[in-house]
């Protein structure tokens, strides 16, 4: 019992950085929340059901997932997004239209049912004596793999550091002739490639259709809202707000588990001294 | 401010007028007119994915009966509206339905938000309401008829085949956490109180969470002989069932929520799930050969499959087109009247809505294949609806 419940948190938390980290990255550089980061989630999703359709192997998803993302992230980037960074608030509606343009063009495509895609690992696995979904023990894998990628992108990389220059404080990096507009653009594509890949990998969990990323949005947005703009807070918030959420969903009832993200998310908020 | 009020009430006037001389037109053929049946259905909102479907099968019955000369001689025009799938949408839809288009009956398959909103409206009306859609149950009025099945009809046999057949005596129930969810658990556990089974577990999912992880634990632990379910209509089906599955679990499941085209969709997620239903594809009978066909014919590449929330639609045009002819009239009361002794065999078998304004109905149990396609396994014949308007002959 205990196995299984420790299972289902560090997993249900791998789950939740994988959906959020798109989220914390647009928003620790390009300080807005991209409200279109659901729609990228379903996108990647759809991924899924065209590699089901041409037969390729389930993986191969996740590449056609990040680059659709990206190809999709680097076209808005540079025609509307690039012209509203002085209107932080004109961002929330560009990005929420950007929300509603991707969803609808995947309704008018593929139509409001749902659809299959082929699981790459649809088999339990048995972990300390207790039979387990793989999938979910790979996800956390994945989890830990993308963060540590990410951070090793951000201190050891050249654009990494340059990053972090813009995070700190954007007119003294341009002062210094740092190109912000660069990495303004590879963030946004970065952020939209990370939404995308995580919903091509949440479809062996749930059934694609176009509104998939809704319920995912809100939990991610909780999440950054908390963690700010550091990746380890996010991991932090993704083990502590999922593991509440787990375990009272297990010792109380679902209906519960699922205020609990909401409702820790206000209490921290509320008494943490916001640094960004 | 005087001159906006004076513009208002000038155009209310003139759009009473208009109103007037429209409604004053004389009509010298009076036999000619259409009889007129509305649909209102979730053309958008949650309903849109099967309300396409619905449109189809009235479609069709409504070319079958202006084939043969319409009713009395008259031509059928149908009116489908968007009710929106929901009660705003509804009220909006009948109103058009009964004031604008002046429709005889309306017949159609809807939320049951919407139904509760839109029946008191054809009901003050005076216009008959045939509700087409599988629903909770006890929905009862003068002028509303329902032909499709209410949870007695499906669950009780479902909880009986899978206890006595898959020797189910121990079980979890769980469900989405809304009406519908809660309205089909609660006479699953009557229905396995009354044969004997315990229950180890009752578990509700709120309707945007499609994480099942927790309640999925709580049923390893529980370790129950089978499950019972019953989430939201669509993708949160095959949400649990991919779930499920992935986390090793083996024994029998039941649903209550699913249905034919999900399954498929569904691929092989939901492999093995047993139900319970009143139609399916896969009947074989000739009536339903012949829809089939008919359907496949008239609307070729872009055929929605019919399924148990859009076949009785196609049943429900036919049997007031025949209601109508035996009354001789179209008035409301009069078909009223007659509606009871109505049988109509169509795909689903003879139907009859003889029971408190509702049908006793043939239902089937049936299990999802590997392919996703559903294969029917065993007939329970004719199950009665019970008492669901005891108000009502």
């Amino acid at each position: 019992m205990y196995t299984t419940q420790l299972l289902d948190v560090v997993t249900t938390a791998g789950v939740l950085y994988i959906v959020a980290v798109g989220l914390l990255v647009v928003y620790g550089v390009l300080k807005i929340i991209n409200l279109a980061h659901g729609a990228f989630l379903a996108m990647g999703a759809y991924a899924g059901v065209l590699t089901t359709w041409a037969g390729w192997n389930p993986w191969t998803a996740l590449l056609l997932a990040a680059v659709m993302g990206v190809a999709v992230a680097a076209l808005v980037e540079w025609r509307v997004l690039r012209a509203l960074y002085a209107r932080p608030l004109d961002t929330i509606l560009a990005t929420w239209g950007l929300n509603i343009i991707v969803v609808q063009i995947l309704t008018l495509y593929f139509g409001r049912e749902i659809h299959f895609a082929e699981s790459a690992i649809a088999q339990p696995i048995s972990v300390a004596g207790v039979t387990y979904s793989q999938y979910r023990l790979v996800l956390l894998l994945i989890a830990v793999a993308l963060g540590v990628l990410v951070w090793l992108v951000m201190q050891r990389t050249q654009i990494g550091i340059v990053t972090q220059a813009v995070i700190m404080n954007e007119e003294l990096a341009q002062a210094l002739g740092i190109n912000t507009r660069l990495v303004r653009f590879v963030t946004f594509c970065l952020g939209a490639g990370l939404a995308s890949l995580a919903g091509a990998l949440l479809t062996p969990l749930v059934s694609v259709h176009p509104n998939l990323g809704v319920p995912w949005l809100i939990n991610a947005f909780m999440l950054v809202l908390v963690a700010g703009v550091s990746l380890g807070n996010l991991a932090l918030a993704a083990l502590v707000l999922g593991g509440a959420q787990v375990l009272v969903s297990s010792y109380g009832n679902p209906v519960l588990g699922s205020l609990t993200i909401v409702i820790l998310a206000v209490i921290i908020l509320r008494f943490r001294t916001i640094t960004i | 401010m005087r001159k906006s009020w004076r513009t208002l009430v000038a155009l209310e006037l003139v759009l009473g007028l208009a109103m007037l001389s429209g409604g004053a037109a004389p009509s010298a053929e009076a036999q000619a007119q259409p009889i007129v049946i509305a649909v209102p259905v979730g053309l958008s909102g949650v309903n849109s994915v099967v309300a396409p479907a619905v449109v189809q099968s009235a479609e069709l019955a409504v070319e079958e009966l202006n084939a043969k000369g319409g009713i009395m001689g008259r031509p059928v025009k149908l009116m489908p509206l968007d009710d929106e799938s929901g009660p705003a949408g509804a009220v909006k839809a009948f109103n058009t339905a009964i004031r604008q288009h002046k429709a005889d009956a309306i017949i159609t398959m809807e939320t049951s938000a919407a139904r509760n909103a839109g029946a008191p409206i054809a009901d003050r009306a005076k216009t008959l309401f045939i509700y087409t859609s599988f629903y909770e149950g006890r929905a009862c009025g003068k002028y509303l008829y329902v032909n499709a099945w209410v949870p007695e009809q499906i669950v009780a046999p479902l909880v009986k085949f899978m206890t006595d057949e898959k020797k189910v005596k121990k079980w979890f129930v769980l469900g989405s956490d809304y009406a519908f969810g809660r309205g089909l658990i609660e006479p699953a556990k009557k229905a396995i109180a009354g044969l004997g089974g315990t229950i180890l577990g009752e578990e509700y999912q709120p309707l945007q969470q499609s994480d099942w992880t927790a309640i999925i634990s709580k049923i390893r632990a529980a370790n129950p002989d089978g499950i019972m379910y019953a989430t939201s209509g669509g993708g949160p089906n095959i949400d649990f069932m991919k779930q499920f599955k992935a986390a090793g679990l083996k024994m029998p499941v039941g649903s209550l929520s699913i249905d034919e085209l999900t399954a498929e969709q569904g691929g092989n997620a939901a492999e093995g799930v047993y139900y319970t239903g009143d139609y399916f594809t896969g009947i074989d009978n000739a009536e339903n050969k012949t829809f089939l066909e008919a359907m496949k014919k008239k609307f070729g590449a872009n055929l929605k499959t019919p399924n148990s929330l859009s076949e009785p639609q196609y049943d429900g045009i036919h049997a007031y087109a025949m209601a109508v002819e035996k009354a001789k009239s179209t008035d409301a009361d009069k078909v009223a009247a007659v509606l009871p002794t109505i049988v109509f065999k169509g795909p689903r078998g003879a139907v009859q809505m003889n029971k408190q304004h509702h049908a006793p109905l043939p239902v089937y149990l049936a299990q999802v294949q590997a392919d996703g396609k559903t294969k029917i396994i065993k007939s329970f014949g004719l199950v009665d609806p019970g008492s669901q308007c005891p108000n009502l002959k």
